[in-house]
């Protein structure tokens, strides 16, 4: 765990580097040509970030309004026809007994998608007017957007699974609904929005080394 | 490279943080160490052990429990004299025939396509570089490529969400698991063992050395 000791105490960027966002290997910039280790297009820093970030951001979010107000699941059975929302089907789960797996269910669908809308958001708009907020902080803050946002795949994995299960004719059968296909566009590019948001902005503004 | 104009550096001798830019003089550690971003903590590289061969045997591990949890059942189902049982395919194709095409297609990505890609690529990359059949250009791009998609590859989150799956269901009829479900299990296993194993910045060193 020992920190390498000697630093050059500047960016790559400050000595007239690029590193390569791939292989790590270093380009002297301007990098206009590919990586020579990997081929890759060497950048200093992600193309056009805050836009990007911003730009996925909002589809993300636009889609999470039908992912909630339209059914993701909808059962036909000689009892009638029932529709669940995201928020029904915790709610049945929990009533059911299962209050742990109600409670995984609402942190990956509900608990994630919400708490990454705010940190993205919050991390951008900081970025933008330069808010007085430590980059450690800040740092961690986007180290767990990048790690937390694909668990909220889950439940379009149990639409998937019970629809494909639960086909016994006119007994019981199960069909996804269409909020499960917004819940997925949602989730998908609000990870495209926390990928497009490059760590190094958080660190550019700082002052020293420490 | 202001301070130290008397001091002849490669770009070797150098490496930049993945996650702040700060820029560090390569130094050599230990077998098992770690070496960390003075300014922001954040990995800059490690010496792990046998890394390829680890790697390697995690990722043919990991293809062997992919193939099975393909191709058997894993959940299996009776209600009433009924019985009927899925694989993972079928849970692909009940969302493409309820009229969810792309989120068939998402889905088939997410749970096999991806992940069999990044293990082939993990697995053939560090197959040449064990039995040191050269370097190939190809290589890079492999690699290059696994390490993308990996966020991508989502069979452990499948996992939880045949788990949750069980228990929504667990009232409504009586379940049981099929093999799939165990190799499932074990690819979930594999898959964190190639995380430990796989030491990112060592294996692009062999790359580079084997090239140059």
């Amino acid at each position: 765990m020992a920190a390498a000791d000697q630093t050059l105490g500047i960016t790559a960027q400050q000595a007239g580097l690029a590193r390569c966002n791939y292989c790590g290997a270093l380009h002297r910039l301007p990098a206009t040509e590919p990586c020579r280790l990997c081929g890759a297009k060497v950048r200093s820093r992600k193309r056009d970030s805050l836009q990007r970030t911003w730009a996925f951001l909002l589809v993300g979010l636009m889609a999470y309004v039908p992912a909630n107000v339209l059914p993701i699941m909808k059962t036909t059975s000689f009892s009638g026809n029932t529709s669940d929302t995201i928020f029904s089907g915790v709610i049945a789960l929990a009533q059911s007994g299962s209050v742990f797996v109600a409670i995984v269910v609402f942190v990956a669908s509900v608990v994630i998608p919400v708490a990454k809308f705010v940190i993205i958001a919050g991390l951008a708009l900081s970025l933008h007017f330069q808010w007085a907020m430590s980059e450690h902080t800040r740092h961690i803050l986007h180290t767990i957007t990048e790690f937390i946002g694909r668990w909220s795949m889950i439940d379009v994995f149990v639409v998937a699974v019970l629809a494909a299960l639960i086909q016994l004719g006119a007994i019981l059968t199960i069909e996804p609904g269409a909020g499960i296909n917004a819940f997925a566009l949602s989730v998908v590019f609000t990870m495209f929005s926390a990928t497009s948001l490059d760590p190094r902005l958080i660190w550019d503004g700082a002052k020293s080394g420490q | 490279m202001t301070a130290n104009s008397n001091r002849k550096i490669s770009f070797d001798d150098l490496v930049a943080c993945a996650s702040c830019d700060w820029l560090h003089y390569r130094e050599i550690i230990n077998r098992g160490a770690r070496a960390s971003c003075e300014r922001c903590g954040h990995e800059l590289y490690t010496r792990k052990p046998f890394s390829v061969d680890r790697t390697l045997a995690a990722s043919l591990a990991g293809i062997v429990f992919l193939v099975l949890s393909l191709s058997l059942p894993f959940l299996a189902l009776t209600r009433g004299g009924i019985s009927s049982s899925i694989s993972v395919l079928d849970a692909v194709s009940a969302l493409w025939n309820g009229d969810m095409r792309w989120l068939g297609v998402l889905s088939l990505a997410l749970i096999a396509v991806l992940p069999s890609l990044r293990l082939g690529l993990l697995a053939w990359v560090m197959m040449r570089l064990r039995y040191r059949m050269g370097v190939k250009p190809s290589m890079h791009v492999a690699l290059r490529w696994a390490e993308w998609i990996e966020p991508w590859a989502m069979a452990e989150i499948f996992m939880v969400g045949v788990v949750v799956s069980l228990v929504k269901i667990s009232a409504l009829a009586s379940l049981s698991v099929g093999p799939a479900f165990w190799a499932l299990l074990g690819l979930i296993i594999t898959t964190s063992l190639i995380s430990v194993f796989y030491c990112k910045d060592s294996v692009w060193q062999l790359l580079t050395r084997h090239s140059a």
